[in-house]
């Protein structure tokens, strides 16, 4: 596969490490009232899409950016490729 | 013996004469001739015996699809089985040998399964060798193997290199036929980046095969112009003898290069290269193949397909036959009359199963209308063809043709399904084709030649490459086809799959077995398998299933399409990754100074470290380790600790963003000090640990463990990236970059102050234990000192430039000399940390927490970190976890057993009754008896308890009894005096 | 004066070979240092790069040389590299008295290892281990990228027509040495 770095242009996906959903990036507060259930959800519950999934490369062999990568698990197409502190910024995640 | 059967004309060189032998007989061939075709020239029609009733064959086709003529090649490790001769191209001194066979080619001893055919049908290796069972790999096997299969292998290692290689190309033209080199002139022309792959020699695909003009002028000449035009375009990269296998992704195509396959030696040189092709755009442009006609006895040597018997004529100047029938259910099987009419050759008869006249006039022939062949006759070559009307018609060549099948297989390698069309009968490219390609040509249907160029060219200009060129002038060929599979009418047996010796009659019975989807009746006749993947008989087989289940040919569907499209050896594959080779190595600073001095290496991940030194007289590498772990403890050793992962953390946010990923608190770490820190997973397990030092205000070095310096490293970013992206922290390795070294034995202090500049103050009060600095060393030299201890000793980590390692381990080694300094290595080093009760990766296994490590109160429930959360699961802070805890065995002189579980006394070695398990063990020569640290549930509340370790794996079991994991200096005033 | 004195010992000190008209060494004495722009301050940093190197940082992926030979190598939003000609092992403090404090440097100068190529045939050998398109038009003059070649992780920088500088970790050089010349030798 092709990934299609926002800053660097198309680069084999061989120079990547994949991790998985990008809901990994809405990690709980770890004061809620409900932290425990909110940590087993983020931990364990994933969903597995046959269609468009947002998910997690990590450009070891090149940059070391995280990528939020918008994919097609059934075609392999990708529409969208983004800078995952981009991304993280936009959900609010800050400090 | 001469080239008897060599006529004139074909693109070889006659001027140049070259020898081979096949089985030990010299013949003699042309350059520019592939085996098939100077075996053929020699009048050898029979090279092989089929693969399961050792039946006699020939060569069928003219191209990479042929399932029959598979030779070994060459002699010795260089030996190669199941070649094609087809497409092997013929150089001087050439061994060739036929495969399969027990005795000579022309009496083969296993010819007698033929015999026994009416009980080798269908399916059945699964009927008959189903029972008794135990005679399945010590007998039926056994036989199975030896009497039916391919080629053999020589077990000698591969003698040739191979190579893998990356290409990036706008187009990327598939196939250099006449749609192929249309597509590739079109977008050169229009200055893109084009790479034209054939699996050929000879670029020019069929133009090279037949006497069709363009421009008026021979087709082949045409091909070679355009192929010259291209040759000399610096954007045009030209790949002969290469074939696409593989269509994947976004554009990637594999593509393997026979670079020296066609010459005597390799000269030193890759065989074969294994391309990646990035290509924004394809032309799959990749032709037809042509199928037969299934009838009696159809698989003799002589029975050719047509357009293959007039390729022979065409290209290669030979006559597969003296006099040569046609059996057509199409125009195009007419060509090949006309043609060889014209070389000379006799044609007697051209039978057409269609009642219609003639499509050309072929002189001398007869037209049978409306007829098939039903039978054939001749022992090991063709003599005598029998017709459905009665006729029989000696001839020693049978030129079949059942019309053409576009080959779409690269269109399928993403899932796209092809699609049928009724007026060729033949699958053609679907609507999903994958993302970039565009198909032209024969593989799309277009099956004239006029179409062929015309759809060339569209191509290109689809994609965007327009060029004012004029097409080129080339007729639209009769390609009128009336599908027909099989001869009802014969009574002998009609061969569909000649590879793997599958006829219509298995597959009418798979049907009447139950096999009735198209992937059940290819693994149960094995129909299509193998080298050639069915490409001449999966369409026949396909119409004939059709027939039984009374659907359609686009109904019953077609088996998946999928990588390889020829095969690839395993060579190619594996590329240069052989050997040492397989993957990179890592050397630490100090391995030449190692090497040196009686250094054994351990593989640890990529890293070469040393494991032991071993002295003269020493018997075995225990003494050795006994020696370091002795002398170091009783003076002072030096270990090469590079390989621990280094990771430079600078920032405003920097003491913040360790306490998140550290469990334990870091924000009160001051400037100068050192503090260890384990890292857990989100789930709460325990992950990596290390120590950090802090350097300067905004300044840290963590380290990590050997083994997860990638992954943690890993894991930083994506914590810094996508947790917390606005806190300044900026990361990087610096693992390579310093060399670094445990000093470690109540002299080290004594050690380190001859070399460490005598500026910086080593006492004990200006630096003590958990300190850090930045130092010099040897007169200025920049260095880093770290107070830690890994060994429960008075112990430093002193840390320079990597280029000066090799020179530091020197340096400390002679400083230490009056000390009576020992290099100790990771066997010393591990049983020294084993001695002091340290967690290493048997303890960090991904199984234990912190809990059961006995850290369970460092996680901070005062701070938000990475895993305290789900650390603090009931399950995980349960009362009967384990802990990790010290063993010793009762009978001292017993070797403890890593793995053993520990069962209470008295109770039976279940599941039910494990208590945990023994994690490390060492022999402890400090105290001159085995040790070990394992996981025991409540463990730290049984000191003294007397256990039994349990091991059914060796069969063995002792009695241990439970102790402190500390077993040296438990109070540390070692470490911190 | 110190009892004891240390002498360098670079990786592939030495190399120096020619095959298939391609020339490959390793330069000498070339000190590398990173530079992590602070988050915030990156306007700041970029600053404090002009009036030190006397030239902009260029955009990500590409390089631009100093009036003083510092090649510096922006690599990502908030990093670069500065390469330059220094034999001693205090690059960082050099590099970071220039910055005066608006970067954070870090040594990089002996976690690399470094690789020269020059000659007609580079393009062709490194087609066999590099993954990313050469060709003149797409990487040129200055580029620089990080990508793996033979498990490696590489950073390539084209320095002229046919001139390409090659860095990877020092502690694999002698693998990386083997799939350069292994790549010149089976082309030449």
């Amino acid at each position: 596969m092709i990934i299609n770095h926002p800053l660097l242009g198309p680069r084999d996906a061989a120079e990547f490490v994949y991790l998985g959903d990008a809901a990994l990036i809405d990690r709980p507060d770890w004061q809620a009232e409900d932290a425990a259930e909110a940590f087993h959800a983020y931990g364990y519950l994933r969903d597995n899409p046959a269609g468009v999934h947002r998910e997690l490369w990590y450009h070891e062999q090149g940059d070391r950016s995280w990528l939020v990568v918008t994919r097609d698990t059934v075609s392999h197409e990708i529409t969208a490729v983004e800078l995952a502190r981009d991304v993280a910024r936009a959900r609010g995640r800050g400090r | 013996m001469s080239q008897i059967h060599r006529i004139g004309g074909g693109l070889i060189d006659r001027a140049t004469e070259i020898t081979f032998t096949f089985n030990g007989k010299a013949m003699r061939g042309h350059p520019g001739d592939t085996l098939a075709s100077a075996l053929l020239a020699n009048g050898q029609r029979l090279v092989g015996r089929s693969f399961k009733y050792h039946r006699p064959r020939g060569i069928f086709t003219a191209g990479s699809e042929e399932p029959n003529a598979l030779v070994e090649l060459r002699k010795g490790a260089a030996q190669e089985p199941n070649t094609r001769a087809t497409v092997a191209e013929l150089f001087d001194g050439l061994e060739a040998r036929s495969q399969n066979h027990r005795g000579s080619l022309e009496f083969d001893l296993m010819a007698v399964t033929d015999l026994l055919s009416p009980f080798l049908s269908a399916g059945f290796y699964y009927k008959t060798f189903m029972w008794p069972r135990a005679f399945w790999e010590k007998l039926y096997e056994p036989a199975i193997r030896a009497s039916a299969g391919l080629g053999r292998l020589t077990m000698e290692e591969d003698p040739d290199t191979y190579d893998k290689g990356y290409l990036h190309c706008d187009l990327l033209v598939i196939g250099a036929g006449p749609s192929g080199l249309m597509a590739a002139r079109t977008a050169a022309r229009a200055g893109a980046r084009v790479i034209v792959a054939d699996e050929d020699f000879v670029m020019g695909g069929r133009l090279n095969a037949e006497t069709l003009e363009v421009n008026g002028r021979p087709g082949a000449d045409w091909a070679a112009g355009v192929v010259a035009e291209l040759a000399a375009m610096e954007n045009v990269r030209l790949m002969p003898r290469s074939t696409v296998y593989g269509a994947y992704d976004h554009g990637t195509y594999g593509v393997l290069e026979r670079c020296t396959d066609h010459l005597a030696t390799s000269g030193g040189k890759p065989r074969q290269v294994l391309w990646r092709v990035y290509s924004r755009h394809a032309v799959l442009a990749a032709g037809a193949t042509e199928r037969p006609i299934a009838f009696g006895n159809n698989d003799r040597p002589g029975v050719m397909l047509a357009g293959a018997v007039r390729a022979y004529a065409n290209r290669w100047g030979v006559a597969p036959g003296r006099r040569v029938a046609v059996f057509t259910n199409n125009d195009d099987g007419w060509r090949t009359a006309a043609d060889l009419a014209a070389k000379g050759i006799e044609v007697p008869a051209v039978i057409d199963t269609r009642d219609a006249p003639a499509v050309c006039d072929v002189p001398g022939a007869r037209h049978v209308r409306g007829a098939s062949v039903m039978d054939t006759r001749g022992r090991k070559g063709l003599r005598q063809i029998t017709l459905t009307d009665g006729q029989m018609i000696d001839v020693d060549c049978l030129a079949v043709s059942g019309g053409w099948n576009p080959n779409v297989h690269l269109t399928c390698h993403q899932r796209g399904r092809p699609a049928w069309r009724d007026d060729l009968a033949a699958f053609v490219p679907g609507r999903d084709l994958p993302p970039g390609m565009v198909v032209a040509g024969a593989a799309n249907g277009a099956m004239t030649l006029a179409l062929a160029l015309r759809e060339g060219f569209a191509a290109a200009e689809a994609l965007g490459y327009a060029d004012k060129s004029d097409l080129p002038r080339a007729e639209d060929e009769p390609r009128e086809c009336a599908p027909v599979w099989h001869v009802p009418q014969s009574r002998a047996r009609a061969w569909l799959d000649l590879q793997n010796d599958v006829t219509v009659k298995d597959v009418k019975q798979a049907h009447q077995e139950g096999f009735r989807a198209v992937e059940h009746l290819k693994r149960y006749t094995t129909l299509g398998m193998a080298t050639d993947q069915g490409k001449t008989a999966n369409i026949p087989a396909l119409a004939i299933m059709a027939d039984c289940t009374g659907r359609t040919i686009p109904e019953t569907g077609t088996t998946i399409f999928r990588p390889p499209y020829t095969p690839v050896p395993i060579g190619a594959l594996a590329g240069r990754a052989r050997g040492r080779d397989f993957r990179p190595y890592r050397l630490t600073p100090s391995h030449r100074w190692a090497e040196a001095h009686g250094a054994s290496f351990v593989e640890v991940g990529n890293w070469l470290r040393a494991q032991w030194f071993a002295r003269e007289g020493e018997q075995g590498w225990r003494d050795s380790v006994d020696r370091e772990v002795l002398m170091t403890r009783g003076s002072v050793g030096i270990c090469d600790v590079t390989t621990l992962g280094k990771i430079d953390i600078q920032g405003r946010d920097a003491g913040e963003f360790l306490n998140r990923v550290y469990c334990n608190g870091f924000a009160t770490l001051a400037v100068g000090k050192v503090r260890y820190g384990l890292m857990l997973r989100e789930d709460g397990i325990a992950y990596d640990d290390g120590t950090t030092a802090r350097l300067g205000e905004n300044h840290y070095v963590m380290t990590t463990t050997t083994a997860n310096a990638v992954t943690v490293f890993r894991r930083l970013e994506f914590a810094r990236q996508c947790l917390w992206p606005d806190l300044d922290v900026h990361l990087i390795s610096t693992t390579d970059g310093w060399a670094q070294f445990a000093v470690a034995g109540p002299n080290a202090r004594k050690l380190l102050r001859k070399v460490v500049d005598t500026e910086h103050d080593l006492s004990n009060e200006a630096f003590p234990f958990m300190a850090c600095a930045e130092v010099t060393v040897c007169g200025g030299m920049p260095a880093r000192l770290f107070r830690i201890s890994f060994s429960g000793e008075l112990a430093y980590e002193v840390a320079v430039p990597a280029r000066y390692g090799n020179a530091m381990m020197g340096v400390l080694m002679e400083a230490g000399a009056e000390f009576d300094a020992v290099p100790y290595g990771t066997e010393a080093l591990g049983v020294m940390r084993i001695e002091k009760g340290h967690a290493a990766g048997n303890e960090l296994n991904g199984q234990t927490t912190a809990h059961n490590l006995g850290m369970g109160r460092m996680v901070s429930q005062k701070k938000d970190c990475i895993g305290n959360v789900l650390s603090q699961r009931p399950e995980m802070l349960h009362e009967d976890a384990v802990k990790l805890v010290g063993f010793r065995p009762v009978d001292r002189a017993t070797g403890l057993i890593a793995g053993s579980h520990f069962i209470r006394q008295g109770d039976a070695a279940t599941m039910e009754n494990d208590q945990g398990w023994m994690s490390s063990v060492a022999y402890s020569p400090s105290l001159g008896h085995s040790i070990g640290l394992g996981f025991l549930k409540r463990g730290d509340a049984r000191m003294g308890e007397i256990l039994r370790a349990v091991s059914p794996v060796h069969g063995r079991e002792m009695e241990v009894e439970v102790v402190s994991a500390h077993f040296i200096n438990p109070d540390g005033e070692r470490l911190r005096g | 004066m110190a009892e004891y004195t240390l002498q360098a010992e670079p990786p592939l000190a030495g190399t120096e070979m020619e095959i298939a008209g391609v020339r490959l060494w390793a330069p000498n004495d070339l000190a590398l240092v990173s530079l992590a722009l602070p988050l915030g301050g990156e306007a700041a940093a970029e600053q404090a790069v002009r009036a030190a190197y006397g030239v902009a940082l260029s955009g990500i992926g590409r390089s631009v040389v100093a009036g003083d030979g510092t090649r510096l190598i922006r690599l990502a939003p908030d990093l670069a590299f500065a390469l330059f000609p220094h034999a001693t092992p205090d690059a960082e403090r050099v590099v970071a008295e220039r910055l005066k404090g608006a970067v954070y440097t870090t040594d990089q100068t002996d976690v690399w290892v470094a690789l020269a190529l020059s000659g007609g045939n580079t393009r062709r050998a490194l087609e066999r281990i590099c993954p990313i398109d050469l060709h003149p038009d797409v990487f040129g003059m200055d580029h620089a990228a990080r990508t793996v070649m033979e498990h490696l992780g590489v950073l390539i920088l084209r320095t002229g027509d046919d001139d390409y500088l090659l860095l990877s970790a020092s502690s694999s050089a002698n693998s990386f040495l083997h799939a350069i010349e292994v790549s010149l030798r089976n082309i030449a």
